[in-house]
Order: C-alpha cells, then structure tokens, then sequence
C-alpha cells in the first residue's frame, strides 16, 4: 500500500513528544480516540455492482476479487510493500538453481468450509483447474511443464523456462489460483467451498452476498501485513450489497447507511466530508491508459504513435477528468514513486503538448488519411472527459479525429477487433507486479508484439533475482516509451467511505474486511 | 363474451410473437458481448471464443431465433446467462418490490388524483382549479429521477427519516422493506397522479354539464350526492382507462427509479441485463412486460362492464 507517513527532523521531536505525553496525561480521563477490537458485528459494504461470478478463477474483475479473497486463499499474497508473502504456503518457494523447480510447502492444519482437511493433493488439483481456466493460469501454463504433489505437504511446479511473475501469479486475488477441494472442482463451479476467514452464507443476485465468519479457519501468526499476516476475522457477518448508482452510493455514504461505501467519485468529496460517513482516500489507486493499435490501421506505424505521444498534453486532460489536483499526480513512468518497478524515463516523452513535433513526424509517417477512431465509454465518464480534450491536442497537431462513444459493453467487445478501432481508453490499479498487467499479453487488445517488445519483456520475466528484475524493467519501460504500445495519462486516486464506526480497515486497491471491527457509536 | 375473449386471447398471442421477434432482433444487432463482460477486462479472446461457443451465441442467428420460439411455446424464457438460473426464476425473484413499489405508487397517484381532480372539476375555473391545473404541469413534466434524488436528500439523507437505498437485508422485516418504498412509491405517484389529475378533470367537466346531473340537484339532492353518487360513477369510463394506462406506465416508469433507489426489483434488473447484454432476461423481461401491459387493458376493457351496466360484448 502507499499510504504516505511524515518524517519529522530531529529538533521537532522533542517538542512533540512532551507534547504527546502531556496529551496522553489529559486524555487518560476521556474515551480513547481508537477503541480496542473487539469480536463480533455485521457491516454491510456497498459495491459498483453485482459480481458475475463468485468463481476467482474465471473472472479478472477487481469486484470479482474483492469478494471472493474473503472466502478463497492463494498460496502467496501481497504484504504492505507489495512483496510476496506466504499465506496457505508454509513460507517461500525453494527454487532450484537453474530457476525451473520451485517446491512450495504447504501449512499442515488447514480445513476448507466443509470441514475437509487441504493437503497438497486439493492444492495440485486446484493449480491445475487454475491453469486450465483462468487467464492468469492460461498464461503461466505456456510455460509449466508439470504441477505435482511432493509428500502430502508440498508441492512442486516445474518450468520450461525461468519464470520469475509466477509467485506473484500465484498470490493474485483475480484469475487468482486459489485452493479449493479436489472433489469441489467442477467448470462451472456450484460450491463455493475455500480455506478464507469467511465463507459464504447466502447470495441473492444484484441484493447481498452475505459472508459469515469461519470458526475453523487458521490464520497466520503474528500481525496482520498488507493482505498477509495474521488475519483477526473480528467481525461475524460481512454483507456485500450492489449499488450501481454512482449518485445513490454517494447519497448512501453521506447518509451513513452503509458501513463501508466504494468506489465513490473523486468530486464528492466535500459532499461526503460534510455527511456521516469517514473519508477513505487511496492514493494512489491505479492509471488510466490509452492504447494504441499496433496491428492494424493508422497507429501500425510507430512513427504516428510516437506523433500521438508527443502531441498529448496529460496535465490538461487529468485536470478535465478529476477536477482537483488532489485527485491525480502527472506520471508518465508506469509506477509511482514507492514501488521498486519506479523510473524517472518519461521526462522526454511525457506531458509535452508539442504539436509541431507532432506534426512533423505526422507528415514523416507520410498518412493518406490522418482520423484517428478514439473507443471511449461515458460508463466511466474521466475517460471520456480525456479523451475529449486528447481529441483536442490531437487535431492541433494535424489529426482529425473520430470519436466513438459507446457504453462498456460495447467497448469490450470492439476492442477485439483490430479493424474497428485506432485507439481506446482504459485504467486498472497499480498491480504489484508488472507481468499481472495485461500489456504483457500479445493477445491483450493492442497486440504489442515486436523483437524489442519481445526481448525486454523476456529478458525481464527470466531475471533471477530482484534486484536484476528491477533493472530490467527500466528497458521495458524505455521499450513503451520507444516503440508507445500506449500512452499512460498519470496516476489517480480512490475514493471510499466508512462508517465512523468501522475500524480496521486498511485503504487498499480491492479492499478488504477480516480485519476490520466495529466500536461503540 | 365467450368470443369476445377468445379474440382477445389470440390478439395477446399475436402481439407476444410480434414483441418477441422485434425484441430479439434489437437485442441481437446491438454491440455488446455478454461473454466478454463476464470474464472480466483482462479475459483473452480465445476465452471469449469459449464462453460464447458454450453459451450458444455464436450459432447463426435464425438458428438462435427459431430456438428462442420454440422455448417460448414451451412456456420457457431461457437461462440468465449472468445469473445463470431461468429467467421466469430470475424475474419471479425479483417480482415482490416491483409488484409493492406499482400498488403503492398507484395508489398515491390515485389518492392525490381522485379528490383533487374531482374538486378541479367542481371549482372550475377558481384559484384551486388554476393551481391545480399548474401542479399536475409540473409534476407531469418532472423527470422521475430527479424528484427521487430530491426527495433522498430531503428525507432520506438530511432528515434521516428513511433510507436511501436498498431493499433491506436478509433479516428485514416487512416493516423495512415498506420502508424501503416509500421514497420511490412517492415519486411515481407524484410522477404519475398528474395525467390521471387531469383526466378526472376532463371527464367529470363533461358529465356535470348532462341532464341527469341537472335533474338530481332539481330533486334536492346535496350537492355531495349528485357528485359522488351520480356524476362521478358516470365519469368512471375514461377514469378507468387512464388508471389502466398508469398502471402500465408505473411498470416502465419503476426502471428509472428502482436504479436511483437501488430496488432489486424488475426494472433493475432489466436494466443491468442490458448493461451486461443478458440477452435471455431482456427478451424475457420485456415479453412478460408486454404480456401484462395486454392484460391490464383487457381487465379494464372487463371493468367497464361492472361500471358501465350499458356495455356488453
């Protein structure tokens, strides 16, 4: 997570600490500000929608994900820094030297929801559905050449090449490789049987999905860590209600209904601030993208991407999409500053609105017929709140410009086709390792797919250690800027609410509640 | 009689195949793909490929037709491909809040309607008949989901009185959920008591002009019987007729606003099938919409022999 802390210089600190401890001495008589945990309580969590399905596996919906990391777990996770951390394994892998055998032991004692005891034999039968189902697993299986029990408490995953995203792979909460019963792995899953802190109660689609706590469950020791560590399970209900109206959540968080409200919009802010309910501020959360092309039509030639790239003017069309500076940071590089895969390469590309040096390599490109097709959706109105200033740029520069405004649906299903669109809109979180992002597929729309693609992104997933792994990212990152398979617009925040009431809970991409508790009103 | 609805029945059928065709073909020539929404933003096409090929979307369209019929004359809507359940299951779980929130509505719009457009009538041409001919412009003309989001500021998020959303949880009493509908109930009520207002109005205007009307006030009846007992009775005809047509437009009307007010209801949902391209529930949703629209009409063409001793079929 990035959530900022201070650092005070030396002199202040003695200041405040007499300070604090004056305040200490006062508030011994009063309430204490943060009450200590305590079991029990049901919270009702207000979501954009409706999940269409409560399989991990088979969805890379952040909403899918969020609901389904209370009632699944994966083999690893993601600490408070973004690192892999274990979680049903013991601890992390052993990998061989050649970097092809990982052997991962599992924890002993963990019981699924029936009351079934996990050995490795459900956890292999379970990574094998994985790769036969999921996108994430379609992806490692090109190059697993076997998944196999090693005892009853490990298990061993064998590469044809090296293969270092495949831990994080395997700690996703979405196309996530969760573990589940051998005999419970039926495509299209009819129980929802996992080893999370809760398990499922009742669903009554676009209603609740209601989750109680799971008296058996064991969790790790220690403190909790990000999503890893130890996981309290405070709370005996967790409610997860759809409200696909953005206006009715904000109503819903200002009059307090909920105990925890998502994905609100950026500009309610002060009107939430003013209401019943606790700001939740993620920042930042993710980064919204415009992709390119590559196959087919007008941006087939690098030279016209690099027009695009060069012509755009980011700080503009982050300002039209959220309003407030509060809202976004201006960067180019694919990470923020806190995460290893940072880099400070895109100050020569980056935020340039140079229309003339657009133009110029416009009128090298040598184009009979300059319209760019922009695929945007008003369903996420700060696309196209960019694209229509983007739109803008593009036409000072020499571009005429085609814009398709159409709802997601639509989006998703004309991005697949590479005759009908030269650009389209899109954002996801900031995701803890890069391989997880979706660019990294050539099957991915935009079908980014050259030697140097190739090369970088090889060389990058074969790294051995971390340290090179972080360097070599540096040349993917200079191959984006290079060759622009798609441009990224900046950084930008989440928003949430909670209850005054509800604690514990950690702002997070695909937030979570095992954690969290409930005090006295 | 017998005849009569016989003619009617047929009618219904006819006019069930015609909204079905029109429905499936709209549906099927919008863009959307209903297997890509549900993998998810990162889902390959390959994947995609393989869910359309398992759901059975990517056979030839007539194909899909002629399957969509013969399912309807068995009385089948299909399967949800979202919710993955039939979609008269799907409809009929969410049927309670509709058929709540559509009683109530009407009978707001007819509480407000009825006195006061009988008043309008028997005050014609006064400051009450003025006003009220000004207020049922105002609330005809209003969109619905802006008095909803008025009324959830007032009441719901400043006042706290009611909720804002939602339909309770799974332990709510029956209390709560009412509780839950008011809000809405009121706005389609407001919404829609303006036309069924005016329509009193114009009729009772007609009917208090008639002999028999004079007649009764020459025998030295009150002025309350003549109209509640004689005039209001012989104005009932065109009443019913636009309570019919209310009822039908509370029906579409409850799709706007169960999405403001986070209803679970028939309307919701049409509205999220659309949104993820369940192309099963929108066929369906829409056929059992029309069905009850063609019903309702019969049952008041029905009522007007109750009302009406002089019509027969």
């Amino acid at each position: 997570m990035n959530v900022r802390t201070p650092r005070l210089g030396g002199g202040l600190k003695g200041v405040l600490a007499a300070t604090a401890l004056a305040i200490g001495l006062t508030m011994l008589s009063t309430p204490a500000l943060a009450a200590a945990p305590t079991k029990g309580g049901t919270i009702s969590v207000a979501t954009i929608g409706e999940p269409p399905t409560l399989d991990p596996m088979s969805s890379t919906a952040d909403l899918v994900g969020i609901l389904t990391q209370h009632m699944f777990e994966t083999l690893y996770t993601f600490d408070a820094k973004w690192n892999v951390t274990p979680l049903l394994a013991e601890k992390l892998p052993e990998i061989s030297a050649d970097g092809l055998t990982y052997t991962i032991p599992l924890r002993t004692s963990i019981t699924f929801h029936d009351g079934a005891k996990m050995d490795a034999a459900d956890v292999v039968a379970s990574l094998k559905r994985w790769t036969e189902t999921a996108s994430r697993g379609k992806q490692a299986a090109k190059l697993i050449t076997s998944i196999e029990a090693s005892g009853d408490n490990a298990v061993r995953i064998v590469l044809k090449q090296p293969y270092a995203p495949l831990t994080a792979l395997l700690a996703m909460n979405n196309s996530a490789a969760v573990v589940m019963p051998k005999g419970k792995l039926a495509s299209p899953l009819t129980e929802f049987v996992g080893t999370g802190p809760y398990q499922l109660k009742a669903r009554v689609p676009d209603q609740y999905i209601q989750l109680t706590r799971f008296e058996g469950y064991k969790s790790r020791d220690g403190e909790p860590d990000g999503y890893g560590g130890a996981r309290k399970q405070y709370l005996d209900e967790i409610r997860f209600v759809p409200v696909t109206n953005a206006n009715t959540r904000i109503e819903s968080a200002v009059a307090g209904q909920y105990d925890y409200v998502d994905s609100l919009p950026v500009e309610s802010r002060d009107k939430v601030r003013a209401g019943r309910s606790e700001l939740v501020m993620l920042a930042p959360f993710g980064w919204p993208r415009m992709v390119l092309n590559t196959k087919q039509g007008l941006m087939a030639d690098v030279k016209v991407r690099q027009a695009v790239q060069l012509a755009l003017n980011e700080e503009d069309m982050l300002f039209a999409a959220f309003g407030n500076k509060d809202f976004y940071t201006l960067n180019g590089d694919l990470y923020p500053k806190g995460y290893p895969w940072a880099t400070q390469l895109g100050a020569k590309v980056y935020n340039k609105g140079d229309a003339a040096g657009a133009k110029k390599l416009l009128d090298e490109a040598k184009v009979a017929n300059p319209t760019i097709r922009i695929l945007t959706s008003q369903q996420y109105e700060f696309h196209y709140k960019m694209a229509l200033v983007a739109a803008e740029y593009l036409k000072v520069a020499g571009f005429k410009v085609d814009m398709q405004v159409v709802d997601w649906a639509t989006l998703t299903q004309r991005r697949q086709d590479p005759a009908l669109w030269d650009v389209f809109i899109t954002h996801s979180p900031f995701l803890p390792e890069p391989a997880l992002i979706d660019f990294p597929s050539k099957d991915a729309p935009g079908w980014w797919d050259t030697p140097r693609r190739n090369q970088t992104l090889d060389a990058f997933n074969q790294a051995r250690t971390p340290d090179e792994r972080v360097k070599l990212w540096k040349d993917v990152q200079q191959a984006v800027y290079d060759e622009v398979p798609f441009i990224k617009v900046g950084d930008f925040n989440a928003q949430a609410a909670r209850a005054k009431t509800l604690e514990g809970v950690t702002p997070a991409p695909w937030p979570y509640f095992w954690n969290a508790y409930k005090t006295a009103k | 009689m017998l005849r009569y609805l016989m003619n009617r029945i047929v009618g219904l059928i006819a006019v069930m195949f015609i909204v079905a065709t029109i429905v499936f073909v709209i549906i099927r020539v919008t863009p959307g793909d209903p297997a890509a929404v549900m993998l998810g933003p990162e889902a390959s096409q390959q994947d995609i490929s393989a869910l359309r090929t398992q759901l059975g979307l990517d056979r030839p369209l007539p194909l899909q037709y002629v399957t969509w019929l013969g399912q309807l004359a068995r009385g089948d809507l299909g399967q949800s491909i979202f919710l993955n359940k039939p979609v008269l299951s799907a409809l009929a779980d969410r049927a309670e809040p509709t058929f709540w929130l559509t009683i109530m509505s009407l009978l707001i719009a007819t509480a407000i309607a009825v006195p006061v457009g009988i008043l309008s009538a028997v005050k014609r041409g006064t400051v009450l008949d003025q006003s009220v001919l000004s207020f049922s412009m105002f609330t005809s003309s209003v969109p619905s989901f802006w008095l909803g989001l008025l009324l959830m500021q007032v009441f719901a998020v400043k006042l706290g009185w009611l909720p804002v959303s939602g339909y309770g949880g799974p332990d709510a009493s029956i209390g709560t959920r009412l509780s839950h509908l008011i809000l809405p109930a009121v706005v389609l009520g407001v919404v829609n008591s303006a036309l069924i207002t005016r329509f009193i109005r114009a009729s009772m205007l007609d009917v208090l002009r008639d002999d028999y009307v004079r007649t009764a006030r020459a025998k030295g009846l009150t002025e309350t019987r003549v109209i509640l007992k004689h005039a209001v009775r012989n104005a009932l005809i065109p009443i019913l007729t636009v309570i019919g047509l209310t009822t039908a437009l509370l029906i579409s009307g409850a799709v706007v606003t169960e999405t403001v007010f986070g209803l679970p209801g028939v309307g919701s949902l049409v509205v999220s099938a659309v949104l993820r391209r369940d192309y099963p529930v929108i066929q369906g949703a829409l056929l059992v919409i029309a069905a009850i629209y063609v019903l309702i009409n019969l049952f008041i063409d029905l009522m007007y022999m109750v009302v009406d001793p002089r019509v027969r079929y």
